[in-house]
This record gives C-alpha cells, sequence and structure tokens, in this order.
C-alpha cells in the first residue's frame, strides 16, 4: 500500500467517525435500524466529501484531531472569556470609552485547524475581529488597542489564547 | 422553583442585557467596524446565554447532548460570519474610525488605512 493510499483511507475513515459520531448524538438511539442506516449514510457522505473535511497536504494526525481533555479545557475557558470581553464590550457601548486601531501580527502555530480556531477566537473574545487570516499573519480590527506595536499587541490580543491553543493542536 | 430553573433564568436575563446592549452599539458607533464589534459579539453572547439556560433546563441527557452540538456549531458560524463581513470592509478599503481626541494629536497621519497599517506587517 502506497503511502498516499494509506493517507487517503486514514482520512476516510476520521471522517465517517466524525460523522458517525454526530449521528449517534443526535438520534440518540442505539437501536439496529438507526445504527445502521447512520453507519451506511456517514461512510456515504464520507466518501464524497473527505478531501474537503480534511484537506491532502496535512502533515499529520495531530494536525487536524484535537487532544480532547485539552478541547474541553479550551471551551470552558473560551466561554469564559467570551464573557468577560462582552462585558468589556458592554462597558463600553455605555461610556463609548474606546480606541479602534488596526493591528498586524504573526502567529507561530502550525496547522491550519489551529490557525482557524485562533482566529474564529478572537473574533469573539478581547474586542476584536481578524480582518484577514494570510498564512500565519493576522489582521485585526482592535477596539480597546493600547499599542499599535506588532509584537506587543500580538502578546495582548492573542497570548493567553494562543498558550492554551499550542496545548490542543500542534 | 427549583434552582435550576432560578440559574436558566438569570442567563435568559442576562440574554436580553446582551442583546439590547448589541442593538444599542449597533446604532451608537460611525464605522463599520465598531458597529461588528459590538453586534457580532454580544450577540453571539447573547444567543450562548439562551443555549446555556436552554442546557440548564434540558430534561434529559440526551437533549443536553444535541444542545451541546448546537452550541459548539453556533460557535463556529457566529464569528465566521461577523469575520466575512469585517474581512469585505476591509478589502474595500474602508478607514477603521478614531475617537475625535486621538485624531487631533496626529493629524495628517490618520485616513490611510490600509497605507498607513502596512510597515508594520514586517517585525
Amino acid at each position: 500500500m502506497s503511502i498516499e493510499t494509506r493517507w487517503k483511507l486514514i482520512r476516510f475513515f476520521i471522517t465517517a467517525l466524525s460523522m458517525f459520531g454526530l449521528w449517534l448524538i443526535f438520534t440518540a438511539s442505539f437501536e439496529l435500524f438507526s445504527l445502521v442506516t447512520g453507519l451506511g449514510g456517514s461512510f456515504f457522505v464520507a466518501a464524497l466529501t473527505y478531501e474537503i473535511f480534511i484537506p491532502r497536504h496535512q502533515a499529520g494526525i495531530n494536525f487536524f484531531v484535537p487532544r480532547p481533555f485539552h478541547l474541553i479545557l479550551y471551551l470552558f475557558l473560551m466561554i469564559f472569556f467570551i464573557y468577560k470581553s462582552s462585558i468589556a464590550v458592554l462597558v463600553a457601548v455605555v461610556t463609548g470609552q474606546v480606541n479602534p486601531r488596526i493591528v498586524h501580527f504573526r502567529t507561530p502555530l502550525k496547522s491550519d485547524m489551529a490557525r482557524m480556531v485562533l482566529a474564529n477566537s478572537i473574533t469573539m473574545t478581547p474586542g476584536t475581529i481578524t480582518l484577514d487570516l494570510n498564512d500565519d499573519h493576522l489582521t485585526v480590527h482592535w477596539f480597546f488597542s493600547t499599542t499599535s506595536h506588532s509584537k506587543v499587541a500580538g502578546n495582548e490580543v492573542k497570548g493567553e489564547i494562543e498558550r492554551h491553543l499550542k496545548k490542543v493542536w500542534l | 422553583m427549583s434552582i435550576r430553573e432560578i440559574l436558566a433564568a438569570i442567563a435568559f436575563l442576562a440574554a436580553v442585557i446582551f442583546g439590547v446592549a448589541g442593538l444599542a452599539g449597533l446604532f451608537r458607533f460611525p464605522d463599520p467596524y465598531s458597529r461588528l464589534q459590538a453586534g457580532s459579539l454580544l450577540g453571539t453572547t447573547s444567543v450562548l446565554s439562551i443555549f446555556i439556560g436552554t442546557l440548564l433546563l434540558s430534561p434529559n441527557g440526551a437533549v443536553a447532548a444535541r444542545v451541546v452540538v448546537i452550541m459548539l456549531f453556533f460557535l463556529i458560524s457566529s464569528p465566521t460570519g461577523s469575520h466575512i463581513v469585517a474581512r469585505f470592509t476591509w478589502n474595500i478599503g474602508t478607514h477603521p474610525w478614531r475617537p475625535k481626541s486621538e485624531e487631533k494629536k496626529n493629524q495628517g497621519k490618520t485616513g490611510k488605512g490600509k497605507d498607513e497599517a502596512a510597515p508594520e506587517e514586517n517585525p
């Protein structure tokens, strides 16, 4: 078996497994008919879409399969961050004390998945919106900016999120 | 009322407060970016609070698991949506708004938008 075929099979099975997991959660029944239909359906959909779900250029399994414990920890942390920043924005809406500015910085995260999650987390958390993600270069609109220095701004916007995200994906 | 219902009511109340503030922020700020900041973030928090309230009220584990999955999908889709709006605003070259006091300080420097920010790209 060539390495290309093996990689295809791995991607196909991971796609099918995640589809089947979602099916189990949404149907929440363990009857034989439901299980067989779900398995057949998820394999069919996985055969059609595994190229899109996990692109060919991903280098390894650790690039898109998260470490479960750290993922759950990260989710709870995200919810806490969302509420914290919401209260900050709520205060800003009432008082009008804002200093919006556009900043640029880079991220050391390697995988596409981690970068996508970082961009989405930045959009949600400390009063920032990701305008552009170009490989490892982020353009961010920062609502409460204190500096326009690239490295300092990067540390303040993504520092804590990134440190936790490094543990979830490679 | 049980303790679960009281907690759910608090979550719903938080949702109402965040939603109203988001709507107010949408009209309060002058440029698209700042409006998106208020609208998208507070909107997300509002819907998230409603989901947390429903999670507290869910009768069994199966329903709760579904709510969690919907929450996850919402946490992916909502920032992606606001990012796309912001990205197109950025790509057509809209300048970000600066507060008045800042504008006076560095006159002649503002209003360049992309060009002003460009040199910061290279560390």
